[in-house]
């Protein structure tokens, strides 16, 4: 049996290269990530699914069929225009869940580079990159944001940049400490004792060792990522209607508020269970990944 | 001490110059200029010209960059494109409404943040989990609220439905009882985001607390219960509190936003939508360096605090 060699004092902490079954499978055991995807399961599936369902499209219009309240014909009710919020609800999601993964990615691969290079050589590039992501940090997160789109325009990329950009100091920061603090392992003196070049110990000894943090600190932008993305759609900022995304949906339904108030209301139910379902994710990675955590 | 904080300040100087110089050349790549972004298709050739003369667009970029420096340096923002007010005048207008809002919001949010902290850190102290859990789970759902959402649930109930709060109206600081009523649901919503957090900070600090032998010396002194939670454990574990309230207010300006937009609350929010959506660049370029100033400079206050009132931090 192999796991005899898990229990050895030497096995590096995540191993995700070599046992990428048996680290997935150590993933779903967990309570958390069990509850994570039990809540994001079915939304991403609804999601994918949506054309094959017998819902009408996002963008379809019915004026027999305006400002209807939640039925079984329609779950989520209609707007005023007499879409079906349930097929615009999914599209939105569909956006959601590509902002968040991409605004993760996108921050998560620059902030890896840029935190590994400042941590790893110090000195003067160290020095001038934290003075830029002391700017970066200077301004709360949504107003970055709002002033950023407000220069690039709305729409799709924009957004996604414009969010990264604000996310991409805090994971230089991180990447940058963890960096900092494997340096000084004697593993890393034993590699360059035996000639080990600088490539060689960044990309084999100190990265790997940087992924479960990093991984964990990704789901929480994922997750922050659509709560600001729906923010900015929200204050008219962010993707443009008619495109549905969940910020722009509430955002309509506030003139409709005293009317039809699952215009507002439904779409921002689902944003909260996305937002909690990579919450508990986040969780549990990090009880997974992190082996002081577990008990 | 002292060296400490001017080094810190020495450090804020250079934060808030590359501040300055970002969101001045950012604003500068826009495409076009502010002029004819503003003017659209109403004004053209010589009138434009001219109007980018009297607005300095034609000397070099450094040169208005070191204008713009000056100009910060004696609080002058210039005026607002679209209607020549000076924004100074805009922003010192506005700021009442927001600093109330944030006030009231930090108040509402350690009056109850802090004694149910205190609670859950006390169950989970003594075994009791049901309780403690019930605090951090319903703790975590109102820190994943999207506040925007919050707003609009809350307007429906409290203003719709109930009727107890109106939902727009004027604004008037100079009657309190209004401008109770009027701010009452915007702080509210702000607070419930806020509680979440410093109830989990306090969590934890009291409960890091209760496990020390000081506590457990008050204990065998006798003390009741009451006593030793909050003149020893609580009054230990303030300072990562304290701390948390002054970090916590990026999302707290974020937030006001927000707010401010959807209460229609004419704060400084406001005139930040309301400049995006005038593309008055000039506003929002003031009204974003504006907001990262009170940011950075809190954020400053907080870390000497901090060291202040810690004996065990050393210079």
């Amino acid at each position: 049996m192999t796991q005899e060699i898990v229990a050895l004092p030497t096995r590096r902490p995540l191993d995700v290269s070599s046992l990428p079954i048996q680290g997935l499978l150590r993933l779903v055991s967990n309570s958390r990530v069990q509850l994570a995807l039990a809540i994001l399961m079915p939304i991403i599936f609804l999601t994918i699914f949506r054309s094959v369902l017998p819902l009408p499209g996002p963008l379809d219009t019915n004026l027999r069929a305006m400002m209807q309240p939640p039925s079984i014909e329609h779950l989520f009710g209609t707007d005023r225009m007499g879409r079906d919020l349930l097929s615009r609800t999914l599209a939105g999601v569909q956006i959601s869940m590509f902002v968040g993964f991409a605004v993760a990615m996108l921050a998560l691969a620059v902030g890896l580079v840029m935190g590994t290079l400042s941590g790893f050589f110090g000195g003067v590039v160290d020095r001038v990159t934290m003075a830029i992501t002391d700017i970066f940090l200077a301004f709360p997160s949504l107003l970055l944001a709002i002033g950023l789109v407000s220069v690039m325009g709305t729409g799709m990329l924009p957004v996604v940049l414009a969010i990264s950009l604000s996310d991409v100091p805090r994971f230089i920061r991180l990447q940058r400490s963890l960096v900092l603090t494997l340096r000084t392992r004697a593993y890393i003196d034993a590699a360059r004792t035996v000639k080990a070049s600088q490539f060689w110990l960044m990309t084999r000894h100190i990265v790997p060792n940087t992924i479960a943090p990093l991984l964990v600190a990704a789901s929480i932008a994922a997750a922050n990522a659509i709560l600001v993305e729906a923010g900015l759609s929200f204050l008219g900022l962010g993707i443009m209607p008619p495109e549905p995304s969940l910020g722009n949906l509430i955002r309509d339904g506030q003139s409709y508020l005293e009317q039809a108030w699952w215009i507002s209301t439904l779409p921002g139910v689902v944003i909260l269970l996305i937002a909690i379902g990579l919450h508990f994710l986040s969780d549990g990675i990090r009880q997974v990944l992190d082996p002081r955590s577990r008990k | 001490m002292l060296t400490y904080s001017l080094k810190r300040l020495a450090q804020l100087f250079v934060t808030v110059l590359g501040v300055v110089t970002l969101v001045f050349f950012t604003m500068r790549m826009i495409p076009g200029d502010p002029i004819s972004a503003m003017a659209g298709d109403n004004l053209a050739g010589a009138a434009l010209d001219k109007m980018r003369e009297q607005m300095g667009l034609t000397e070099p970029l450094l040169l208005q960059y070191l204008h713009y420096l000056g100009g910060l340096a004696v609080l002058d923002f210039g005026n607002t494109v679209t209607t020549r007010l000076p924004i100074i005048q805009l922003i010192l207008d506005a700021l009442p409404v927001t600093v109330s809002i944030a006030l009231g919001t930090i108040f509402l949010t350690v009056l109850i943040a802090i004694p149910l902290g205190t609670l859950a850190a006390y169950m989970a102290h003594k075994g009791h989990r049901m309780l403690d859990n019930a605090i951090t789970g319903v703790a975590m759902v109102l820190d994943l609220m999207p506040s925007f959402w919050t707003s609009l649930v809350c307007l429906l109930i409290f203003s719709l439905a109930l009727g107890w709060f109106p939902a727009s109206g004027t604004v008037n600081i100079d009657d309190p009882v209004q401008m109770l009523r009027r701010v009452a649901l915007p702080v509210l919503v702000l607070s419930m985001a806020q509680i979440a957090t410093m109830a989990r900070i306090t969590r934890t600090s009291v409960l890091e607390v209760l496990s020390e032998d000081y506590v457990r010396t008050a204990r065998s002194m006798g003390w009741s219960e009451l006593r030793v939670l909050f003149r020893h454990a609580l009054k230990n574990a303030a300072l990562p509190i304290v701390t948390v309230i002054g970090l916590s207010f990026g999302n707290l300006l974020n937030g006001t936003v927000i707010v401010e937009f959807i209460f229609t609350l004419p704060g400084i929010g406001n005139l930040l939508v309301g400049g995006i959506n005038s593309r008055d660049y000039q506003m929002v370029q003031t009204l974003i360096l504006f907001y990262a100033l009170i940011f950075v400079v809190i954020n400053f206050a907080t870390d000497l605090v901090y060291r202040l009132f810690d004996p065990r931090v050393q210079f």
